[in-house]
């Protein structure tokens, strides 16, 4: 943790510590599941992420927007967070990493 | 001081869920009358709606407030207000009418709000739930008509089935299947809205059919799920998983009663028809992606406890309590036992939730000063939530 504090701060380090958001009823983390498709990181320390969700009807879009901000919130270089739900293109199983496909089975 | 955003999302969204609780308390109250063990003199209708109030006002609101909130738009508000006010106007007996006509109302926007996640990105998942919004309306539109509960019961079953089986099939894309295993759940899921439609014609052949359908949409979800997985982790997904399990056994179970009894007259075949699907099934579901979906709408913590077991294994147990040792073996203590039970594990359920959001709360309310004093520039961070 106290190596994340003192970091640079980049889409890198942002998309590490995003891995500790899980999604509760996966149990894997939006990284690996592919969520996240955008992280950009500007000089004043604002943080803009565009995001999607397996489907356009899943209501949990503001529960993981507590999360990233809640998990976000712990790095003193943060200075703002900005999200964005997008749907294009539309999630895909092939969007999930290696790690979350052994997770859930696949391997 | 300001509201936040989360603050304001909660003020608009608490009203509706004050509807559904409304419709929750009156239709256990109405449990209560159906079972024998009150006899009041106040609220006496609650009986006759307990049905449409559990099915329609307590979990239609959700359901409807749920894809609301997904959808994101002002209109699709008006589902769990129409369903919400509907059970009250039901409730009150204003008019005969008007508690039918709103829940008719709250279901075509639910199916409007398919429609559009529909245009939005089209899939199988959403046309099944899309099927359940039909089959609310067609149960509201029966009420409506002035016909028995017992008439569009199967209905009203179809309505919360079908929307958490799309609900399930979203999910499961996350595990590995072959292509054709979808065509599997589609023919039960057919087979299930067939027998719904004839049963408004041919009630007992009707039910038979979709009973089914609803056996082979429990033993696909028991197979398919990727609760199969996730039992095997840990805290918050083990729980959700054996609670979508459980669920499973207990669809297996109204399968085989609506596949063999059929009949939908008073009796304890039709209260174990039933209960094995509201109950076993719907309130299972509920109770498991209620530490998810509790904080999405109302933007609160709800922390994970395994004190959440309690409430689910008592469901689970007074369920099997009512059904083998009331409807089954006949003894109307245990039935009546079996449904008092019921009634304090959905209690249960509120005031573990309840007292769990708070506590966490005001552990968040001690944790923001000290976080203040330490770093401001992070609660600059935090401040849009």
């Amino acid at each position: 943790m106290f190596d994340l504090l003192t970091r640079t701060l980049d889409s890198g380090l942002v998309r590490g510590l995003l891995r500790s958001v899980i999604d509760p009823e996966l149990g894997v983390n939006i990284v690996d599941l592919g969520l996240l498709y955008d992280v950009t990181v500007a000089a004043d320390g604002g943080v803009e992420i565009d995001m999607t969700l397996t489907t356009p009807g899943c209501p949990l879009g503001g529960f993981l927007d507590d999360q990233i901000r809640a998990c976000l919130a712990q790095l003193p270089q943060v200075r703002g967070v900005s999200m964005r739900l997008v749907w294009e293109p539309p999630w895909e199983p092939a969007a999930m990493s290696d790690a979350a496909r052994e997770q859930l089975g696949w391997a | 001081m300001g509201v936040s955003a989360a603050g304001r999302i909660r003020l608009r969204r608490a009203p509706l869920l004050a509807l559904a609780l409304v419709a929750l308390f009156t239709g256990l109250w109405g449990g209560l009358i159906l079972l024998g063990v009150l006899t009041p003199s106040v609220l006496v209708s609650a009986s006759g709606a307990h049905g449409p109030l559990m099915a329609l006002g307590f979990l239609g609101t959700l359901v409807s407030l749920e894809r609301a909130v997904a959808l994101g738009r002002w209109w699709a508000y008006a589902a769990p207000l129409a369903a919400g006010l509907g059970a009250v106007a039901a409730l009150t007996g204003a008019s005969g009418a008007l508690g039918p006509a709103l829940e008719t109302l709250a279901g075509s926007v639910l199916l409007a709000c398919h429609v559009v996640l529909q245009r939005m990105a089209p899939s199988l998942h959403n046309a099944i739930m899309s099927l359940g919004a039909v089959s609310w309306c067609a149960a509201a539109l029966t009420w409506l008509t002035g016909a028995e509960v017992n008439r569009f019961a199967p209905l009203l079953a179809g309505f919360l089935v079908l929307t958490i089986v799309g609900e399930r099939l979203e999910l499961t894309r996350v595990a590995r299947r072959p292509p054709w295993v979808q065509s599997l759940l589609l023919i039960a899921v057919a087979m299930f809205a067939a027998g719904l439609a004839a049963s408004l014609t041919a009630e007992t052949t009707g039910v038979r059919i979709a009973g089914v359908g609803l056996l082979g949409q429990a033993a696909w979800l028991a197979r398919y799920d990727i609760a199969r997985r996730t039992v095997l982790m840990g805290g918050v997904t083990r729980f959700m998983a054996l609670a979508l399990l459980a669920g499973y056994v207990w669809l297996a179970v109204a399968g085989v009663l609506w596949a063999v009894n059929g009949s939908m007259l008073d009796g304890p075949a039709y209260d174990a028809q039933l209960h094995a699907v509201f109950l076993g099934f719907v309130m299972s579901m509920v109770f498991a992606h209620a530490p998810v979906i509790v904080p999405a709408v109302l933007r609160v913590a709800l922390p994970f406890h395994r004190r959440f077991y309690a409430h689910l294994a008592l469901l689970h147990l007074s369920l099997a309590l009512r059904l083998l040792g009331g409807d089954l073996a006949g003894n109307t203590g245990l039935w009546q036992w079996g449904g008092i039970l019921n009634e304090t594990a959905i209690l249960l359920f509120l005031a573990l939730t309840i007292s769990t959001v708070l506590h966490a709360r005001r552990t968040q309310e001690r944790r923001v000063p000290e976080e203040q004093s330490r770093r401001v520039p992070v609660r600059q961070a935090t401040a849009h939530g």
